[in-house]
């Protein structure tokens, strides 16, 4: 099955070097996942100031300047990945890295065919 | 009649064994329960017609993947879409023929599915004493104090989050088994203890209760090496043996050191002084044997006479270092008061740290009253009883509470 694994975290209080750690540390983590064949895809997003929201309502659409939910915590990255089950996927997610507070959703890929 | 009463003694005895035998071998609670529910059906028309078969369980199950396999057929979607495809079915001469086969026990695959920790803490209890002993949704509802269509939603979510998110009909993976377990005793800790919130025990709980407590065994019967397991089960039998002794006979509860150890079962807290020999052998401490072991120093008052206090209060120290509570801090502080004084038990109380203020806090409230009352304190111990009835005790305390201050004068 293959899950995406969807990072929020707080986008304020951010050292340089403590983030230099994260990114090494992702890095670390990305030849893991090649390591085992587990890597589908994955990205760090910039920062939630630079998103645009494009809403449908009632048939009408419009631009927003922002995320699709203005919360302390974003959504600033994901990972695709392949695994036998939830248990494997979740044993993944707990290896993501980031600052001291944080949280990573898994979700199943919806199959297609 | 007689075919009912030879299927409710086969239920009883081997339902949890066919539920679960069905669960685990088409990887879908839904259909498994069908398919047991058909089988049960079918069982009571032939037998009433045929008379009973040699052994009614075998056939039950028998019956079952039957209907589970024509349900499959008929519906034929989820093999894609689930990692772990089941076996193909074999055909309906293979299955007649091997109609007697035993019963493969699946029961400990099927809890650790129902309890995966992926799953909301209450849906799981539920979850599994749907699934493996068949109680209605309805009466889980009744114990849980929920509507029965609460709980169907509850379930239905909860089997479909199993289907779809790729929870696997497998016992753990090394990794993952200790996390799994500890999800696996927790869900049924919370279900015991909803059970005992019901002081009077008279009620629905009573029955969340005593499935709580065979499920407990039914866990140490199938993983007799993990010393956790045999320390929540003992838990489960201290606590419980104590039942009849917890109300007067004016529904007043009564605390545990006034009890009358008469009124405790001899044979639960046997076997759970059994089942804490056999954990300590395994020879790996955990927060459920110390919580059993400090229920053990109670229950020896039956053969001694008395509480060895000090006891108490060194497994209260150890389990809060393992697993740290304000409810333990706070149980920690009245048995201090008992080895060494009420004074000693107040300054541990005034350091206890509990859930956001602790005077709006019923269990610190109550145990200060006893403590100032134990020093002579009496104005004191009345002015916490007065603030313990006003954080809406359950009525079997409230009426302790209502005693205590009328005796204080």
């Amino acid at each position: 099955m293959q899950y995406l694994l969807i990072i929020y975290g707080d986008e304020a209080l951010r050292d340089q070097a403590v983030m230099q750690e994260i990114i090494a540390a992702h890095m670390r983590l990305g030849a893991e996942l090649q390591e085992a064949g587990a890597m589908v895809g994955g990205n760090r997003l910039r920062s939630s100031d630079t998103a645009t929201t494009v809403r449908t309502t009632g048939g009408v659409q419009s631009l927003h300047d922002g995320p699709y939910a203005e919360t302390r915590e974003q959504l600033g990255g994901y990972y695709l990945v392949e695994a036998p089950d939830l248990d494997a996927a979740v044993a993944w997610a707990k290896k993501i890295p980031g600052g001291p507070n944080y949280a990573v959703e898994v979700r199943p890929i919806w199959p297609v065919g | 009649m007689e075919a009912e009463r030879i299927l409710e003694e086969a239920v009883r005895e081997a339902g949890d064994r066919i539920r679960a035998a069905l669960a685990m071998r088409f990887r879908d609670l839904d259909m498994a329960e069908e398919a047991f529910a058909f089988a049960s059906l079918r069982a009571v028309e032939t037998w009433s017609r045929d008379g009973p078969p040699r052994d009614p369980a075998a056939w039950l199950y028998a019956v079952g993947r039957r209907r589970a396999f024509d349900l499959g057929r008929r519906a034929k979607v989820r093999a894609d879409a689930v990692h772990d495809t089941p076996e193909p079915e074999p055909d309906p001469e293979t299955i007649l023929m091997a109609a007697f086969e035993p019963i493969p026990d699946e029961r400990l695959r099927l809890i650790f599915v129902c309890c995966h920790p992926a799953l909301a803490p209450e849906a799981r209890i539920a979850l599994t004493l749907r699934t493996l002993y068949g109680l209605s949704a309805e009466r889980i509802a009744r114990a849980w104090l929920t509507t029965e269509v609460a709980m169907l939603q509850r379930l239905t979510r909860a089997k479909r989050k199993i289907r779809d998110s790729g929870i696997r009909f497998e016992i753990p993976s090394p990794e993952a088994w200790g996390e799994r377990l500890e999800a696996v005793l927790a869900t049924l800790e919370i279900a015991y203890a909803q059970a005992y919130e019901d002081a009077a025990g008279a009620g629905d709980a009573a029955d969340l209760a005593s499935e709580t407590l065979r499920l407990s065994g039914l866990l140490v019967e199938l993983a007799p090496e993990e010393p956790e397991v045999l320390g929540l089960a003992a838990l489960i039998r201290l606590t419980e043996a104590r039942r009849p002794a917890r109300l007067d006979e004016t529904g007043a509860m009564t605390p545990l050191s006034e009890q009358d150890v008469g009124l405790w079962d001899r044979r639960l807290i046997g076997e759970a002084m059994a089942l804490l020999r056999r954990a300590a052998e395994l020879g790996r401490s955990g927060p459920y044997q110390l919580m059993a072991a400090i229920h053990a120093v109670h229950a020896t008052r039956l053969e001694t006479g008395f509480t060895a206090w000090a006891n108490v209060v060194a497994l209260y120290d150890a389990l809060l270092t393992v697993r740290p509570s304000p409810i333990a801090a706070v149980n920690r502080a009245v048995a201090l008061a008992e080895a060494q004084g009420a004074d000693a038990g107040l300054a541990a109380l005034n350091a206890v740290e509990g859930p956001g203020r602790l005077a709006a806090w019923l269990p610190y409230q109550a145990a200060r009253a006893g403590l100032f009352a134990k020093a002579g304190r009496d104005a004191e111990a009345a002015e916490a009883l007065r603030a313990a009835l006003a954080l809406h005790p359950a009525p079997a305390e409230r009426l302790f509470l209502e005693r205590r201050l009328a005796s204080l004068g």
